[in-house]
C-alpha cells in the first residue's frame, strides 16, 4: 500500500515535471480571486469579483472608461447619438455579433437586457431614470429620459447584453450556465472553488490570445502569493501585506492601479462638537496622512484629503488640500472654544478598520482630542453608522462610476444611506441637481469644482487617501495599462512569444 | 442493543429541532438583514426591501422558522441560499466531500500517530525517547494551525515544488491540509493516551496480570490498552465531529472549499438558509458519530455492553 502510494506520488510529480518543461505555446491563464463567485447572473451580481468574471463572458453596448470621461469605444453598438435636448439616446447595433449558442444578437436582446438591468435591485440605480427603451428598426435602439441626465451614457454602457430567447427558454440555465456574446464562453463552475471559461473563437473582434481561462477562489492572501510564485496562478489582485515577497521575485510583476475608493474619517454633523466647522477642520489638520498611509496601507495609497480622487472628472488642484498641521488644528480648536484635553467619546469602527482608528486616535490625542476606540462586527457597525448612532468613525467607501455618484455622500436624500456625515445643505443639493442635468463638460466641471471646493471649505469629511489596487502577475504575461478602478478584460492579455 | 440504538435515534429528533430553533433565534438576533448586507450602504431602501421580500425575510421570525422547518419535513427542501439564489443543498454537496475526506484522513493520521506514540511513551516512561516525544507533542499542540499550514506551503509548494498550494481536486491536494489538521490533534491524543496508559499500568489488575506471569506484550496490549482506550475513543469521536464542522483554518489556507468556510461566509452574509441547513446537516452527522462512539464502547468494554443489553442508559 505504502509502496503504491509512493509510486503514485512520484508519477504525479513526474507528470507535472514534464508538463512544466514542455515548451509548447502557453495559452491558458489562471486568475485567483479572494472571495467566492456567488452568481453568474449578468445583472443580479453584487461584487467586483463577479463583475470581473461577467466582463469576460458578456459584452456591453459600448465600452467607456469607468469615469465616463472619454469617448466610448464601440462594442455591440457601432455608434450612438444623443438628441439635441439630451432626452433620446440612439444606438446602432452591429449585425455580425452572435451569442455563444450561435444565435445573433438582435435589438430585442438589447431592449430586454437594458430593461432587466433597470429592474434589477442589484444595479438598477445606474439607469433607473430611463423612462422607456424600444427597438425602432432591426438595427436601432432608442432609450428615453424625462430630463437630461449627464452620466446616462455611462450608465447605458454598464448592462451586459444577454439573450432574451435563452432567458425565456430556461431562467435557471440563464444563471447557472450563462450564454453571452463576449470573448469567453462558459465551460464549468465548481461552487466555492472555480469558474472555467474558454475562448470564443468566433468573437467579432477576433479570437482572444488566451484560450483557456480559470478563476480560482483563494481566500488567503499568503496562499495566493505562494500560488503566484509557483506559477499555479498567473494573475491576481493582491493585498499589500503580500507585496514584500512578490516584489522580491523577478518572475512576478506588480502594478499599482488607482481607484476612486477612499478611506475617510466621518463625523456626525448632528452631534457636538462636530457641528462646528472649525472642529472638523481641526480633525483634518490633526491627522498625519503620510504616516497613516505608511502604517495602514504599507505606503500603497495616494494621499488625498479630497473626496474626489485625482484621476476623476471634476478634480482640480485648486480645490483645497488639508495637510498635517497640528498647530493649526490646536488653534482652530481654541477658536471653537474647546478646552483641551477634550473627550470626544468613542471612534466607532468595523473590525477591519481598527488599524485606521488606532492611528487617528493617536493623532487626535496629540492636538488634545481624547477618544476611545469601539470596534463592532461589520453588519452591526453599518447599522449604527447609517442610523447616525455614532459621533466619529473611520471607514473606506467606493462611490464609483461618474463623479455624480459622489452625491450620495453629500445630498440630503442620502441621509440614512451613504451620507454618513448627515450633511444637509440646500445649496449643495442644488449644485448636484445642476450637475446632473448639465451636458456640457466644461460647465459640468465648473459645477463639480464648486461642489468640492465647498466640501473642502466646510470640511464635511476628513478624507485620508485613495488606496491603490495592486495586481500581481507572471512577468511573461502582457497586460495593457489598467484604467481607474482596475476592471480588466482578459481579451487584452497575451503571453509573451 | 437494537432497542438502544432506535431509542437514541428517536432522541435525535428533539435534539435537532432544538438546535434548529436555537441557531435560527441567534441568527435573527444578529444585526443586519440580508438585503442590506448584499446590496451595501449605497443601495436604496426600496431595493433592499424588495430583495428582503423576495427572500421572504420580511415575514416575522416565527413564520419564517415554521416555513423553513415545514419545507424540510414536507418537501425535503433545504431552501434557497440568499447569496447564490440556488438550492442550498448544491452548496453543501459541493463542499461536504472535501470536508469528509479531510476529516477522515486527518483522523486516521492523528490516531495512528497519537495513539502509537502515546503507548510507546507510556511504556518507556522517563526514558530519553519519552521526553523527546512529549516535547515534540507539546510543540505541535501549541502551534497555531494557520502557521503550520503556511510553513508547510512554503516548504513543499514554494521551495520544493512537490505539492500544489491550493485546491481539492486530487489526493495530492489533501496531503498538506491533512498534516495541518492532524498534527495538533495527534499531539493531544498522544498526551491523553500516554496519561491514561500510565494510570492504567499502575492499576492492581495489571500487577495481577504480571504476577500471574503474562508477558509484557500481553499485559500492555490485552490488559492495559483496552482499559486505557475508552477516554481516547471519546476524544476521537468528538474530535471527528468537530473536524466535520470544518477545519476552517486548513480550508482557508489551502483554498479548499469545505463546510467550515461555507458556514463562516454564510453567517457573515446572514444567509439564513445556508447557515441553518449546514448546521442541521452537521448536527445529524455529529449525533450519529456520538452514537457510533457509544456503540464502539460496547466492543471495547464488555461491562458497557451488558449495560446496553439491560436497556440501561448510555455512557457515563
Amino acid at each position: 500500500m505504502k509502496k503504491l502510494l509512493t509510486l503514485l506520488v512520484a508519477a504525479a510529480m513526474l507528470a507535472t515535471l514534464f508538463a512544466g518543461s514542455a515548451l509548447a505555446e502557453k495559452t491558458d491563464l489562471v486568475i485567483a480571486v479572494d472571495a467566492d463567485i456567488d452568481t453568474l447572473h449578468p445583472m443580479d451580481y453584487s461584487t467586483t469579483i463577479e463583475l470581473n468574471v461577467l466582463n469576460q463572458l458578456y459584452d456591453t453596448l459600448m465600452y467607456m472608461n469607468p469615469d465616463g470621461t472619454e469617448e466610448p469605444e464601440p462594442r455591440i453598438a457601432e455608434s450612438y447619438a444623443i438628441s439635441e435636448d439630451g432626452l433620446d439616446y440612439t444606438f446602432v447595433i452591429r449585425d455580425d455579433v452572435t451569442f455563444h449558442d450561435g444565435t445573433p444578437v438582435t435589438v430585442d436582446d438589447v431592449v430586454f437586457s437594458l430593461n432587466l438591468y433597470k429592474e434589477s435591485e442589484y444595479q438598477g440605480s445606474q439607469i433607473s431614470m430611463m423612462t422607456g427603451c424600444e427597438a425602432v428598426d432591426e438595427h436601432t435602439v432608442v432609450c428615453h429620459l424625462d430630463a437630461p441626465y449627464a452620466p446616462f451614457l455611462l450608465g447605458l454602457c454598464q448592462p451586459h447584453i444577454a439573450s432574451k430567447a435563452y432567458y425565456e427558454a430556461d431562467p435557471d440555465a440563464f444563471v447557472t450556465s450563462p450564454v453571452g456574446s463576449g470573448p469567453y464562453k462558459f465551460v464549468s463552475r465548481a461552487t466555492g472553488s472555480n469558474v472555467v471559461l474558454e475562448a470564443n473563437e468566433d468573437y467579432y473582434r477576433g479570437a482572444p490570445a488566451i484560450k483557456s481561462l480559470t478563476f480560482n477562489v483563494i481566500p488567503d492572501t499568503a496562499t495566493m502569493a505562494i500560488a503566484l510564485q509557483t506559477g499555479e496562478v498567473n494573475f491576481a489582485e493582491v493585498d499589500s501585506s503580500a507585496l514584500l515577497q512578490l516584489e522580491a521575485n523577478p518572475a512576478i510583476t506588480v502594478v499599482e492601479v488607482p481607484s476612486s475608493g477612499f478611506a475617510y474619517v466621518c463625523m456626525n454633523l448632528e452631534k457636538a462638537p462636530f457641528d462646528d466647522v472649525r472642529v472638523r477642520q481641526a480633525v483634518n489638520y490633526a491627522i498625519n496622512r503620510e504616516n497613516l498611509v505608511a502604517v495602514c496601507y504599507d505606503g500603497r495609497a495616494e494621499i488625498n484629503s479630497n473626496i474626489c480622487s485625482k484621476e476623476r472628472f471634476g478634480y482640480s488642484d485648486a480645490q483645497y488640500q488639508y495637510t498635517y498641521d497640528p498647530e493649526k488644528a490646536a488653534a482652530l480648536l481654541a477658536e471653537a472654544g474647546i478646552e483641551t484635553p477634550f473627550n470626544i467619546g468613542e471612534i466607532l469602527v468595523a473590525e477591519k478598520n481598527s488599524n485606521l482608528a488606532t492611528v487617528i486616535q493617536n493623532d487626535l490625542r496629540a492636538v488634545g482630542l481624547d477618544c476611545t476606540i469601539a470596534v463592532k462586527e461589520f453588519n452591526s457597525y453599518i447599522g449604527e453608522l447609517v442610523s447616525g448612532n455614532y459621533s466619529i468613525s473611520a471607514l473606506t467607501m467606493t462611490l464609483d462610476g461618474d463623479t455624480q455618484s459622489l452625491e450620495m455622500a453629500f445630498m440630503s436624500d442620502y441621509i440614512g444611506m451613504a451620507n454618513n456625515a448627515r450633511y444637509s445643505d440646500p445649496d449643495m443639493d442644488a449644485l448636484f441637481n445642476q450637475a446632473r442635468g448639465e451636458t456640457d463638460n466644461a460647465a459640468r466641471a465648473a459645477i463639480f469644482n464648486q461642489i468640492f471646493t465647498k466640501a473642502q471649505d466646510e470640511a464635511i469629511y476628513a478624507v485620508l487617501c485613495n488606496p491603490l489596487l495592486l495586481y500581481a502577475y507572471n512577468s511573461t504575461l502582457n497586460c495593457p495599462e489598467f484604467d481607474l478602478e482596475g476592471n480588466y478584460f482578459v481579451y487584452d492579455f497575451a503571453w509573451q512569444e | 442493543m437494537t432497542r438502544y440504538v432506535v431509542k437514541r435515534l428517536l432522541y435525535m429528533i428533539p435534539v435537532l429541532l432544538g438546535v434548529a430553533f436555537l441557531v435560527f433565534t441567534i441568527l435573527s438576533l444578529t444585526p443586519g438583514d440580508p438585503g442590506s448586507i448584499i446590496l451595501g450602504i449605497t443601495a436604496k431602501p426600496e431595493d433592499i426591501a424588495a430583495l428582503n421580500a423576495q427572500f421572504g425575510y420580511d415575514k416575522p421570525f416565527l413564520v419564517r422558522f415554521v416555513n423553513y422547518i415545514g419545507d424540510i419535513l414536507l418537501h425535503f427542501d433545504l431552501g434557497t441560499s440568499y447569496a447564490t439564489r440556488q438550492p442550498v443543498i448544491d452548496s453543501i454537496l459541493a463542499r461536504f466531500p472535501n470536508t469528509l475526506v479531510l476529516a477522515v484522513l486527518s483522523m486516521c493520521l492523528s490516531s495512528i500517530l497519537g495513539i502509537s506514540m502515546g503507548i510507546f511513551s507510556a511504556v518507556r516512561q522517563y526514558s530519553v525517547m519519552d521526553h523527546v516525544v512529549v516535547v515534540v507533542a507539546l510543540v505541535f499542540a501549541s502551534m497555531p494551525g494557520f502557521w503550520l499550514g503556511l510553513m508547510l506551503l512554503i516548504l513543499f509548494s514554494l521551495r520544493l515544488g512537490w505539492l500544489p498550494s491550493f485546491g481539492a481536486t486530487s489526493f495530492r491536494h489533501f496531503i498538506l491540509p491533512t498534516i495541518t489538521v492532524a498534527m495538533p490533534s495527534a499531539a493531544g491524543l498522544l498526551r491523553l493516551t500516554r496519561s491514561t496508559m500510565l494510570e492504567t499500568i499502575r492499576k492492581e489488575y495489571i500487577r495481577t496480570a504480571r504476577a500471574k506471569g503474562a508477558s509484557n506484550r500481553r499485559v500492555i496490549w490485552k490488559h492495559a490498552l483496552r482499559n486505557a482506550l475508552l477516554p481516547v475513543v471519546t476524544t476521537l469521536g468528538t474530535g471527528f465531529g468537530a473536524s466535520l464542522g470544518g477545519a476552517i483554518i486548513a480550508e482557508t489556507v489551502f483554498a479548499m472549499p469545505g463546510m467550515g468556510t461555507l458556514m463562516t461566509t454564510a453567517i457573515r452574509q446572514k444567509d439564513v438558509p445556508t447557515v441553518m441547513s449546514a448546521t442541521l446537516f452537521l448536527a445529524v452527522l455529529f449525533s450519529l458519530i456520538i452514537l457510533l462512539v457509544d456503540i464502539l464502547y460496547a466492543f471495547i468494554d464488555p461491562r458497557i455492553k451488558s449495560k446496553y443489553r439491560n436497556g440501561g442508559g448510555g455512557r457515563e
